[in-house]
């Protein structure tokens, strides 16, 4: 398959890994941060790990935007899918994200009616085909997900429907990655930038990394060899002494993303003055509401919500696991107590957590192949 | 496509995670586009496309014309 079998391709693998080799300085530790939950997937799913030296360990980081939505958003989620008369419609990990009472698919069974989708739009085609009933959209994403929400909601409103809402959960990527570079607990050299915010978002939203922290940043695509072009090309600027915002995935990222997608965000959305992501606590300017506007597709406007924040439960070490500052096999529950048929954290939920991609692949400590 | 479930790939809606797809053909202003024997209708309004393109699609959108 075009753009596939050439990037999983094992010799050349084995070579981009030689050449990781050769630029690491013996004695130097090199932590590199993945920002993306789908570049963690992908690193577990095909063992790039194993291909590295032993001196330069991979950190997970906060990209998996189910494993940030903290318990107090779900509760409200399922508040509004109990109401009478509402539909709610949500993306399939975000069912089993567990609230301070039970998940959404707990409210399910309970009798909520509570419907997976694949998409917004096809919350939309609910919302037409059931003009009697309140569709109500969980919208959850990065700057990648965002562009489809707001399209559907611009869809929605020039079809004049009022059957349809949505509860809007949609996170962006650089203040969190400005919390944890202000964060005294992690020391990280490099970051592998997120391919697909960057579809969107391009590579200048990161260029305050080099120049405000002095770290490189390049921006990977998923395939096995793209992640270990990309740490190459890190190790490379660290071992040059230069610190810069690079694109290794120029196949699919433009420089200045996508145009047409900001505008249909900035229409649709405006920042939220402040939004708690899980682990991570409240960081200012680092979510999206709904415009005014779109005021009134907002279901926290039509819909009364708890808006109660719930501690984490203390048991669960997902906030050190997304910061980083922990491994998943680390954390006191991991594999026993939390699994992925029954998490108590959101990092085993989603196949983008780091706990789930441990757990699937079988990566309970680190063997290496390389040394 | 993958499924959200535990065990499988990537849940390909909620994650950061794009999938190559053919524009088959364009129905009421949005456009048919497989990948893997599976057909979904995408929002093509962000790209510039024609049948036969390949464009990533995240969450029925296509973000990038390849």
């Amino acid at each position: 398959m075009k753009f596939v079998d050439e990037f999983r391709d094992g010799e050349l693998g084995r070579a981009v890994a030689a050449q990781i080799l050769d630029v690491v300085e013996p004695g130097r530790h090199y932590k590199v941060m993945e920002v993306c939950g789908g570049h963690t997937h992908s690193i577990y799913r095909y063992g790039v790990d194993d291909l590295l030296p032993e001196n330069v360990e991979l950190v997970h980081g906060p990209g998996c935007p189910v494993c940030v939505i903290p318990m107090g958003r779900v509760d409200d989620g399922i508040a509004i899918a109990r109401q009478p008369g509402v539909i709610f419609t949500c993306f399939g990990d975000m069912l089993r994200v567990p609230g301070s009472a039970g998940t959404l698919l707990d409210a399910k069974a309970e009798g909520a009616d509570v419907r997976m989708v694949y998409s917004p739009l096809d919350a939309l085609r609910i919302a037409r085909a059931e003009p009697d009933r309140q569709v109500v959209f969980f919208a959850i994403g990065f700057e990648t997900t965002a562009p489809s929400t707001a399209l559907t909601l611009m869809r929605a409103r020039a079809e004049g429907l009022e059957n349809f809402s949505c509860m809007c959960n949609h996170v962006t990527i650089v203040p969190p990655l400005r919390a944890l570079l202000e964060s005294p607990d992690l020391r990280l050299d490099g970051f592998i930038g997120p391919g697909h915010v960057s579809t969107v978002v391009g590579a200048r939203p990161f260029e305050f990394i080099p120049a405000d922290y002095g770290r490189p940043v390049v921006i990977a695509g998923f395939e096995p060899l793209d992640i270990l072009h990309a740490i190459h090309m890190i190790l490379v600027q660290l071992r040059d002494g230069r610190c810069e915002v690079e694109n290794q995935y120029t196949r699919v990222v433009p420089y200045d993303g996508n145009p047409a997608a900001l505008r249909a965000m900035s229409e649709v959305f405006a920042l939220r003055p402040h939004f708690e992501w899980r682990g991570l606590g409240f960081i200012s300017q680092s979510a999206l509401r709904l415009s005014d506007a779109f005021a009134d597709f907002d279901a926290e406007r039509r819909y009364a919500v708890p808006g109660v924040r719930v501690a984490d439960p203390k048991a669960c070490q997902c906030g050190e696991v997304l910061k980083g500052v922990i491994k998943p096999w680390e954390c006191k529950v991991f594999g026993t107590a939390c699994t992925p048929e029954h998490a108590i954290g959101t990092c085993m939920v989603s196949p983008e957590g780091a706990c789930a991609a441990y757990y699937n692949y079988g990566r309970f400590a680190r063997d290496r192949v390389l040394s | 496509m993958s499924s959200c479930g535990p065990h499988e790939a990537h849940c390909i809606t909620c994650g950061d995670v794009g999938v190559e797809m053919r524009v088959v053909r364009f129905e009421d202003g949005l456009a048919v586009c497989e990948a893997a024997g599976e057909e979904r209708t995408v929002e093509v309004t962000l790209v510039d496309v024609a049948e036969g393109d390949t464009v990533l699609v995240h969450a029925d959108v296509a973000l990038v014309r390849l």
